[in-house]
């Protein structure tokens, strides 16, 4: 059954030991490449940063390099990005439900889960992420491409190279923001939530928890019934 | 050269301090151009080109007697061509001397981020480092002139360098020796000032430009080569010479709030998380959670 | 140049006309931006376009180009009206008050010529241009089939202090430019009345309220020169710098920015078929002797009676017999007439473009090009290719394959054609500037010797040894073979340590001269063994015991050495003498005629810028440069300041044969030009320049729709046709293009970097528009006329042109072959054509 109707869509299947599917093979790949070059280039971003940091480029494989290889792996972060938007786009949309969760935000940082209002696949948290990480993708490839080829701006355009490095550089501050919460998130907060990368499963009592809304579609139970 | 020396008072992209700062006791160094005496005839540009042993590279005819559009990575100096007519249907020609106006506060060392990219020498000369460059191109965004030009097979920056290599020698820059009319003048920056002024006045009072003037930019902090201006109120009309030129904001903001913010940002958000762990931990295990309320 | 390079810096005014010394001369061009930075100096110029050189001026008329003596005429008429000139200077230093022959005409009283021209052989007789007066050598006998000689200059000259004797010169020259109005000016030139009226005063305000202290300079290059008209071009500027009193002044005089490095030295050493070295005159067929020919080309003095004139061309045997000296050696006595047989006698005119018409007509069979891209130098480029094509055989010694080594595959010829060329080419490899050592004279008449820079590379030889090469196998054939009259060739002198290959610093010795006999100077008692170097032109003697080999350049290799080689640059008196650096002639002396920097007593017009003064304590003339006069002549004896005019004075009328076209310039017409004569309608053209009759000898008017008028110049970037081959020079400048006025190109629908079509009546020129505000339109008489420029330094050979990036049009196909009848330089400053997109 495909309720959703979603092309490329993996009907969630039930595992042996009480484990949902949540994340096909694909989803994980790309999701690691995208994870992979996002940390290249935060770490190669950072080092063009700040002087502190400019270590990390010698580190990485020399400075010359770094500035060779960053804007190639933000090409391959954006079509990434890209993909993950085909993938799972229209499960990010904000619904009400989204803003009863942002409302008891507080709730959520408390880890009082159990009073949060009944999230879907993706919780209101998680579509802010998505659209950070696509809308931030976006705005990091324009302001980049102008930084790529600095030269083909003509002097008289160059206000567009002045938005274009306060652009890449505060957006990829948001970023890395956003990055931050989302591994403390799935690394240190949420139990259960880096397996669904690695194996791409989840357990029952995860998605009840977390995702109630979905785990009631997984398992069959109407939406009315609570 | 070494840039943990005494005369290095500016590093791009460094952490921590630089050796030679505030331990200035040289004179700072001037190019004067008086472009009121200027012939346009280019003998600074191919001393340019001969004594940094620059490659020809392809130009083409584009209605102007001036060489090139732009300076090139291989082509620091250019003598641009503007004319002009005045109310009266008379004419002018402006001719000026264009290539790196070495600011004391420089805008390419300012959004460099490579460490000793960019130097700049108690002297005043703001000279590129070759060998630190990455070629990112922050430089071309820095810079309120419009000078540092890249090289796409060795992709590194490049960029007039005040001769500093003849400099240090105690010689005169190469364009310097070479102009035929003396329209250049080379020396510390209050002899090139006075040089300026005197010059200036000589032309409001003698020639009839009233407002003749000498171009030392202030929002750069004043600059390693200065301009006699027949007109100092439209320094536009010589080539797009800006009237009021400074790091762009962009740079600017940049490089000092929004470093701020994003710094603290990052840090305090490390520290945010971390006490957030602290106080709060991770969220409960769920199979207890379930099998308490289901009762499995 | 009458002063020099870094005398211009002592100017209060600079005129700048017929030149562009900002982008010909950057170097020179230094010591007028001196003069302004240092002295307040004003910079005036006038060109038809607004050059580098216009753009650091004080103020700029644009001109129609070829019509400078309407404008300088009005100028001298001006300053005469409104009382500008150096009235002292004038009435005691120049022949303005000099009375004229009773039958001389201006053009004005003759429909544009003057008196006594002859239409059918278009030329004058010039008798009657003469001064009024009394006694004079007399004239050599007429020999049948020759012109009549011309009567001699009186020795005792009528005269009138006053000025006001119609006859006068002044009052002459004052009737003869009272046409050349502001209104004629301006409907002449295209220059507004007013804009001119200011350029006459602004500069002729150094003589404004009497003022004598001030003075200005002219400087000029081919601007003026490459007209049919040229050489009065020039002459009109020495006149209005006599009239204002400018001559023998620091910062003063009349100077030719020559064109290049050692042209100077070339035409001082006569590189031209009319002179012989030191610029005496050659000897012609009717001269018949040594004698005869010394009389001919010696003047005798012709002033008013109580003047002095030192007459120093008087001393012309003295030059000539110790020119034959040096060239035929023992074998040039008094008793052979010092070897006169043996020189050549100039039959006729075989100037440049005459050299060409010859070989056009088979009349010259070969030719040796050193250095000379005759193709295209032109003017007519399509004859002088055509010409060679006639030739049997042709030399070219140059540094790399130019246009003239390959006239044989110009664009345009066809493989057939080619193939029917008979011309035999020979390419000798030769030397380089940096290559060769040797003297260059300079524009301001400096020798300096330079070294060689780099050695000769293997294969190539230097000119010298290629000159030595021929004369000796030359010689050895005439040993071996005999001939009609080997002796100027056997009898030659070729004394040098290495005759193959002969060190020019042995020829400068040989120029300068030496004593063959003991000698003593009677003024200072110095004495010179036989052998040794004579230390100036005052040693020569016309008695066969003293060689020179060029008399101006004699002091300039003495017994203490080559001087031409010295590089002091002090300078004490701040005047840019530098009396050590270097060699100038004649005598080291740096600013002609210096007597009149100081007035009839003896004391300097600007006693700040003194130069030269007499020394009432010791009776001699005395100064900061070496005086240009008879360092013992009192003041009260009224010795010109003018010691190379039989008059002693400067000429403000120009006497009997001195030019083909009249002794006062007339404005005429270029030959090609798009109206007629406003001044004098009678008389479009200079009267005396003839048109050349070949079929390519083609002239364009009007008419014929060629309505815009032409003129060629040169680049700072790019130097004739040799940096074409330059990357350096290319990289600056890449490709050839006209430069056309902005109106012009809107009319045309026409946007810079297009192509155009130049054609004039003899060629077509393409290349790209460069659209610009710098030359405009101009109003000549109520007609829109246009102007367009073309810079000269592309042909069919060369990095662009090998490249595909040009048309490959020399742009002397459009050149006309019309020539100054003084001079013979070519018009190649203005023509007509007609403009079409290409």
């Amino acid at each position: 059954m495909n309720p959703r109707g979603m092309v490329g869509y993996h009907p969630e299947q039930l595992i042996p030991h009480d484990h949902i599917l949540r994340y096909s093979f694909k989803e994980r790949l790309n999701h690691w490449i995208a994870a992979g070059s996002f940390i290249y280039l935060m770490l190669t971003g950072l080092a063009f940063w700040s002087p502190w940091l400019f270590w990390i480029a010698a580190v990485l494989g020399g400075p010359e390099l770094s500035r060779f290889l960053h804007p190639w792996i933000g090409l391959i972060f954006f079509v990434s990005v890209c993909y993950m938007f085909t993938l799972w786009a229209n499960q990010m949309n904000f619904e009400p439900v989204d803003k009863e969760w942002w409302n008891s935000i507080g709730y959520y940082i408390r880890n009082q889960d159990e009073k949060m209002p009944p999230a879907g696949r993706y919780n209101a948290g998680q579509k802010l992420l998505f659209w950070s990480f696509f809308v931030g993708g976006i705005l990091l490839l324009a302001s980049g491409l102008v930084l790529w080829f600095t030269e083909s701006i003509p002097w008289s355009l160059r206000w567009i190279r002045y938005i274009s490095v306060v652009v890449h550089a505060g957006t990829a501050l948001l970023m890395i923001g956003s990055f931050m919460i989302h591994v403390y998130m799935g690394v240190f907060a949420e139990r259960g939530a880096f397996g669904s990368v690695i194996r791409g499963d989840v357990s029952l009592a995860f998605a009840k928890r977390y995702h109630p809304k979905w785990y009631k579609e997984i398992v069959g139970e109407s939406d009315r019934s609570k | 050269m070494s840039q943990a020396t005494l005369r290095v008072q500016k590093i791009s992209g460094h952490s921590g301090t630089v050796p030679g700062r505030d331990t200035q006791r040289e004179y700072t160094v001037c190019k004067l151009v008086d472009t009121t005496t200027c012939i346009g005839c280019k003998a600074c540009e191919v001393a340019c080109v001969e004594w940094n042993d620059m490659p020809f590279s392809p130009t083409a005819f584009d209605n102007t007697y001036q060489t090139m559009p732009e300076t090139r990575w291989n082509y620091w100096n250019l003598i641009l061509f503007n004319e002009h007519e005045r109310e009266d249907g008379s004419l002018q020609w402006l001719m000026r001397k264009h290539q790196c106006m070495h600011c004391a506060e420089p805008g390419c060392l300012e959004a460099c981020p490579a460490d000793g990219a960019i130097v700049q020498y108690t002297n005043g000369i703001v000279d590129f480092q070759q060998a630190n460059c990455i070629g990112c191109g922050y430089c071309i965004t820095g810079c309120p002139f419009n000078i540092p030009k890249f090289n796409s097979v060795t992709k590194r920056m490049y960029k007039c360098s005040l001769c500093t290599d003849r400099v240090s020698e105690g010689l005169e820059p190469a364009c310097i020796k070479s102009c035929p009319t003396g329209c250049l003048h080379f020396g510390s920056k209050d002899d090139m000032k006075e040089l300026a002024e005197i010059r200036a006045k000589q032309l409001r009072d003698h020639y009839g430009y009233d407002k003749a003037g000498v171009y030392d930019p202030p929002g750069v902090g004043g600059t390693g080569v200065i301009y006699v201006l027949h007109d100092a109120t439209q320094p536009e009309l010589y080539g797009g010479l800006p009237s009021n030129p400074s790091i762009p904001l962009a740079v600017k903001f940049w490089k000092h709030p929004l470093k701020w913010i994003g710094n603290l940002a990052m840090v305090g958000g490390l520290i945010g998380l971390f006490v957030h762990y602290l106080k709060f931990g991770p969220k409960a295990r769920e199979e207890s959670d379930i099998a308490s309320k289901e009762g499995q | 140049m009458t002063n020099g390079w870094v005398d211009i810096k002592n100017a209060d005014m600079i005129l700048v006309m017929g030149g562009n010394p900002a982008e010909n001369h950057p170097c020179g061009f230094k010591w007028v931006i001196e003069a302004k930075r240092n002295r307040n100096a004003k910079l005036v110029v006038v060109d038809p376009r607004f050059t580098r050189t216009a753009s650091v001026s004080d103020y700029f008329v644009q001109i129609r180009t070829g019509t400078d003596i309407a404008f300088l005429g009005g100028m001298i008429r001006y300053a005469i009206e409104n009382g500008r000139y150096n009235k002292d200077y004038l009435i005691n230093f120049t022949n303005a008050g000099f009375i004229v022959d009773k039958d001389f005409k201006i053009p004005e009283d003759e429909d544009g010529v003057f008196s006594g021209f002859d239409e059918q052989k278009l030329s004058y007789n010039r008798a009657s241009w003469n001064y009024e007066g009394t006694g004079g050598k007399a004239p050599a006998a007429a020999k049948p089939g020759q012109p009549a000689p011309l009567p001699p200059l009186p020795e005792r000259v009528n005269f009138d202090s006053t000025l006001q004797n119609p006859r006068s010169v002044f009052q002459l020259l004052r009737r003869h430019y009272s046409r050349y109005t502001p209104e004629m000016v301006e409907r002449i030139t295209g220059i507004p009345k007013d804009k001119y009226l200011k350029a006459c005063d602004i500069f002729t305000s150094i003589r404004k309220d009497g003022d004598t202290k001030k003075v200005a300079t002219m400087i000029y290059a081919l601007g003026w020169t490459q007209h049919s008209f040229g050489t009065q071009n020039i002459r009109t500027a020495a006149m209005i710098q006599l009239l204002l009193g400018n001559v023998g002044r620091a910062g003063g005089g009349v100077n030719a920015l020559r064109g290049h490095s050692n042209i100077q030295g070339a035409t001082d050493m006569a590189g031209i078929f009319d002179n012989l070295p030191g610029y005496l005159r050659v000897p012609v067929p009717a001269d018949g002797s040594f004698q005869g020919w010394m009389n001919r080309i010696t003047p005798t003095q012709s002033k008013p009676g109580d003047w002095t004139s030192f007459n120093y061309w008087g001393n012309t045997p003295k030059f000539a017999v110790s020119l034959m000296k040096t060239l035929y050696g023992d074998a040039a006595t008094k008793q052979n007439d010092w070897a006169y047989d043996y020189l050549p006698k100039v039959d006729r005119n075989y100037s440049w473009v005459n050299i060409w018409d010859n070989m056009y007509n088979g009349i010259v069979k070969g030719m040796f090009a050193f250095g000379m891209n005759g193709v295209m130098i032109g003017p007519n480029t399509n004859k002088n290719i055509d010409a060679l094509k006639k030739a049997d055989w042709l030399v070219v010694g140059e540094i790399y394959p130019d246009e003239t080594s390959e006239f044989w595959r110009s664009p345009g010829i066809t493989q057939d054609e080619m193939k029917s060329i008979q011309t035999t080419v020979y390419r000798l490899p030769c030397a380089g500037f940096a290559e060769k050592d040797g003297t260059f004279t300079n524009s301001a008449r400096w020798l300096q010797w330079k070294n060689t820079a780099l050695p000769i590379p293997p294969g190539c030889r230097s000119d010298q040894g290629i000159v030595a090469q021929i004369f000796l196998k030359t010689r050895e054939l005439y040993q071996k073979e005999g001939g009609k009259f080997p002796d100027p060739i056997l009898k030659l002198t070729w004394s040098y340590t290495n005759p193959n290959d002969p060190s020019l610093a042995e020829v400068l010795k040989e120029v300068n001269g030496k004593t063959l006999v003991d000698a003593e100077d009677p003024a200072t008692k110095q004495q010179l063994k036989a052998g040794q170097q004579v230390p100036g032109f005052a040693w020569l003697k016309d008695d066969g015991t003293t060689t020179s080999g060029n008399w101006i350049y004699c002091g300039s290799y003495t017994e203490a050495g080559n001087l031409t080689m010295r590089r002091d640059s002090a300078d004490p008196s701040g005047l840019g003498v530098h009396p050590n650096w270097g060699w100038s002639w004649p005598a080291n002396r740096r600013v002609l005629y210096n007597r009149a920097s100081c007035n009839g007593d003896g004391k300097p017009w600007d006693p700040a810028r003194r130069q030269v003064w007499w020394n009432e304590a010791t009776q001699k003339w005395v100064g900061v440069d070496v005086p240009d006069f008879k360092v013992d002549s009192k003041p009260s004896e009224h010795m010109g300041p003018f010691i190379m005019n039989p008059e002693g004075v400067g000429r403000i009328f120009a006497p009997l044969g001195a030019f083909a076209d009249g002794p006062f310039p007339t404005f005429y017409e270029p030959v090609e030009s798009p109206v007629d004569n406003l001044l004098y309608p009678k008389q479009s053209h200079n009267p005396v320049v003839r048109r050349y009759k070949t079929p390519e000898d083609k002239y364009g008017s009007p008419k014929d729709g060629y309505t815009v008028i032409c003129t060629t110049y040169r680049l700072t970037e790019h130097y004739h046709y040799w940096t074409k081959n330059n990357p350096m020079n290319v990289q600056l400048v890449p490709e050839p293009f006209v430069e056309i006025s902005e109106e012009m190109a809107s009319e045309m629908g026409l946007r810079g970097g297009e192509r155009v079509k130049v054609s004039s009546a003899r060629g077509q020129y393409i290349a790209k528009a460069m659209v610009t505000k710098r030359i405009k339109a101009m109003n000549i008489d109520g007609k829109k006329t246009y102007q367009i420029g073309i810079p000269i330094h592309w042909g069919y050979r060369g990095i662009s042109e090998d490249d595909g990036r040009t048309a490959k049009t020399p742009v002397n196909l459009l050149t006309p072959t019309v020539i100054d009848p003084n001079a013979y330089t070519p018009e190649f400053k203005g023509f007509l054509v007609k403009v079409e997109k290409a």
